[in-house]
């Protein structure tokens, strides 16, 4: 009789693919037979955002609104959804979070990764699978566990070390997604009020996954008045790093 | 005249005394100078005693949101020379959990002895030329 964490390591499966600029990993049981199928359908739903929001290709929508090809009044519905998406979050978040570049193009990758993420553990559900853990660029959605009784765990990268973990944390219920936004890749989406106290790191545990990445980015960029902030008007627990290495969370990061 | 101008003092004060009690909430709790503009009970041993006051003052409870706030003036010869804190809404169980909210951490009280037994990472993200150097890319390897 071997432990139990290496019958579970052997009963699970994961299948990467490349996505939007990123690779995405799909972990669920071996023994649910679908995998691949259901690696299959994760693997379309990031294609579909990838081809309409990516402005690395001509072609996409957001590309041809960029160039002023295609007025977002006549893009596609899934384009217009996105752009409310943003800007709900762009209220939601005191302007910190903003889908316009500085140069006035328009760029909603602020919360395309989250909601390909979003929609692809619809898909899983769909399917009829129910217990798996999908990791998108290092945004994480699971549902269920890893084996009977248990819950998936997550490891938190350090940024001034990027081969150790400073942090551990189990999701459940209530904190299903587990986003990571860092200084190294700050974007056009988002903007630092003055005299914030910057942030090196921010994890952001929450129900949802486009609530936990776009805070994280959000929190990142307006600092710890937007952390403060945050923590009182969403249900998320949050886990941010300062410059110092020195660390700031909720007291409910550590106890689910 | 000297009265009203003490007022203005001790009100402006509470908002002071809590900023600093409390910056994150600052915003929130420094309301107490909007409903303030009450009298200043002169319990200080100095107050009328000259032209210049000297003593110290209790400014009235001041209910804001998160529970009642009052501060104390000491004032030497007219001047605000010390203003302290007689009641903060700590007991209140909202403002406690305010002010825990956010609290500093130390690495090895997040990082359990368990932290081997992990199934995914998260971190900033990745490009799909980094992720083979990742954390993730060496889990999804052993798998």
């Amino acid at each position: 009789m071997t432990g139990p964490a290496a019958t579970e390591r052997r009963d699970r499966a994961t299948r990467v693919f490349d996505s939007m600029g990123t690779v995405v990993s799909l972990t669920a049981g071996a023994a649910d037979g679908i995998l691949d199928e259901a690696a299959a359908a994760v693997e379309g739903t990031f294609a579909g955002y990838d081809r309409r929001f990516s402005l690395y290709r001509p072609d996409s929508e957001l590309s041809r609104i960029a160039a002023r090809e295609l007025s977002l009044a006549a893009a596609g519905p899934k384009v217009r959804e996105m752009y409310a998406l943003a800007m709900h979050w762009q209220l939601e978040a005191n302007g910190v979070f903003t889908p316009v570049r500085t140069d006035g193009v328009l760029d909603l990758s602020g919360v395309v990764k989250a909601a390909a993420i979003r929609d692809a553990g619809e898909v899983l559900l769909g399917l009829g699978l129910t217990d798996w853990c999908l990791n998108a660029g290092g945004d994480v959605l699971t549902h269920g566990g890893p084996g009977p009784g248990a819950a998936w765990r997550a490891g938190i990268v350090d940024p001034a070390d990027r081969g150790a973990l400073l942090a551990d944390v189990t999701l459940g219920p209530g904190r299903q997604a587990l986003a990571t936004s860092g200084s190294s890749e700050r974007g056009a989406h988002i903007w630092s009020p003055a005299g914030a106290e910057p942030l090196a790191q921010v994890s952001v545990l929450a129900a949802d996954i486009v609530t936990a990445d776009v805070l994280a980015t959000a929190v990142l960029a307006g600092g710890v008045p937007l952390l403060e902030e945050a923590v009182r008007r969403w249900p998320v627990q949050v886990l941010a790093v300062r410059p110092d290495g020195s660390l700031l969370g909720t007291p409910g990061w550590k106890r689910p | 005249m000297r009265l009203r101008t003490l007022t203005l003092a001790l009100a402006a004060s509470a908002g002071i005394v809590a900023a600093g009690w409390q910056a994150g909430a600052a915003h929130e709790v420094a309301v107490a100078r909007a409903g303030s503009g009450g009298t200043v009970p002169a319990s200080g041993d100095g107050a009328g005693s000259s032209a210049a006051p000297s003593g110290s003052y209790q400014g009235q409870t001041v209910q804001t949101r998160y529970g009642p706030v009052q501060v104390q003036v000491t004032v030497s010869d007219g001047k605000i020379t010390d203003v302290a804190a007689l009641q903060l809404p700590q007991n209140d169980g909202h403002s406690a959990r305010i002010s825990s909210a956010v609290e500093p951490m130390l690495r090895s009280e997040v990082l359990s002895a368990q932290s081997a037994d992990i199934q995914t990472i998260s971190g900033a993200t990745y490009t799909s030329e980094a992720y083979a150097s990742s954390l993730q890319s060496a889990l999804d390897n052993t798998r």
